[in-house]
């Protein structure tokens, strides 16, 4: 399991993050919600140890970042970090290289399973594409949890759909995702729970099928009673 | 693949209607095997939790059965399934009849009209 407990964040004399503590266990998909800037992105970075918190833990299986829990998770930023001129073959070499936990079977079917052509270059690829050489660099990693910073923002929706599709394969497994969106109509049926965060803080946490089970709404209901009063 | 998500309805119970549906119709028969619950979840496009908790309702009913390490298939008990049946067209026809009762429509009335439409709509 990972918790987030009772974390703050300042820049400057702002608290963008003020006593945010949650959960998200593995086999689960635990989706980050609120709309732009509550501070979704600056969460995923404190559990990655990117950026100091001012108050608060961290924990990964009950320990802190350490070096061996850092291994445990893997982080797919919302945008490709990787050389242009490489060819995705080449950036899954790099990848291989760099991280222990890399799965090249893992890679070749997450290839397969995107349609990509490993002899492409990246600066060659579509949006869509782009996106999908970015999940596929971050999921081929043998980690226990994968963290997506907003995968869907900014392409079509075919490749979100296929995206989408990931959620529900085995390349997932058992393991813990922790995604960010504020596009949740694509996967409203996809995620098991629910952190609404709002000015900093979260404003419920919840699993989104016992909210229909119990409450009779959606999750795009509970988000409207957040942030259109 | 006919399976519309209602965002405000337990999706596991939806599942289970889509499944008692086929039975009603026949396309699953008795002791067919089903898909498992990635599988399911992926043609669904439903959470893998929710389809395994679909199942395990299905199974508690008495819809499907499970083997140990065998994929799980439609149940061969005879009164299970006619009994599926007869469950989703009373369900209907209560909530038709729900629906309709406020107008006060005379029943013959409304049988007339039933049948009518009913040939229309199967063309």
């Amino acid at each position: 399991m990972l918790e987030v407990k009772n974390v703050t964040k300042k820049f400057g004399r702002k608290r963008v993050l003020d006593g945010v503590s949650f959960t998200a266990n593995k086999g689960e998909i635990t989706c980050l919600i609120g709309i732009n800037g509550v501070g979704k992105t600056t969460i995923m970075k404190a559990i990655l140890g990117l950026t100091p918190i001012n108050g608060g833990e961290i924990l990964i299986d009950g320990e802190k970042l350490t070096k061996s829990t850092y291994e445990k998770l893997t982080f797919i930023p919302d945008a490709l970090a990787m050389l242009p001129n490489l060819t995705i073959m080449q950036a899954m070499d790099f990848m291989a290289d760099f991280y222990d936990s890399w799965n090249q079977d893992r890679a070749d079917e997450l290839l397969q399973f995107f349609k990509l052509n490993e002899e492409d270059r990246i600066s060659t690829l579509s949006k869509g594409n782009t996106a999908k050489v970015n999940l596929l660099l971050g999921l081929a990693q043998d980690a226990d949890y994968v963290l997506m910073d907003e995968p869907f923002s900014g392409i079509d929706i075919f490749s979100r759909e296929q995206i989408a599709n990931v959620f529900t394969s085995h390349l997932i497994e058992d393991r813990g995702v922790i995604i960010t969106t504020h596009e949740i109509n694509d996967i409203e049926h996809l995620i098991d729970k629910v952190v609404v965060l709002n000015n900093g803080s979260v404003y419920k946490e919840f699993n989104a099928e016992d909210m229909r089970i119990n409450e009779g709404k959606s999750v795009v209901d509970v988000l409207r009673e957040v942030y259109i009063p | 693949m006919s399976f519309l998500i209602n965002n405000r309805e337990p999706v596991y119970l939806q599942v289970v209607r889509y499944f008692k549906e086929q039975i009603a119709t026949g396309e699953l028969t008795a002791g067919q095997e089903i898909p498992s619950r990635r599988e399911l979840a992926s043609l669904l496009k439903i959470n893998p939790n929710t389809a395994q908790k679909a199942y395990k309702e299905m199974e508690e009913h008495g819809l499907i059965y499970t083997e140990r390490n065998f994929p799980s298939r439609i149940t061969t008990d005879k009164k299970v399934l006619n009994g599926v049946r007869e469950e989703l067209i009373q369900e209907a026809v209560n909530a038709f009849i729900q629906a309709i009762k406020p107008i006060q429509v005379p029943v013959d009335e409304l049988v007339d009209i039933v049948k009518k439409n009913y040939q229309t709509e199967k063309k």
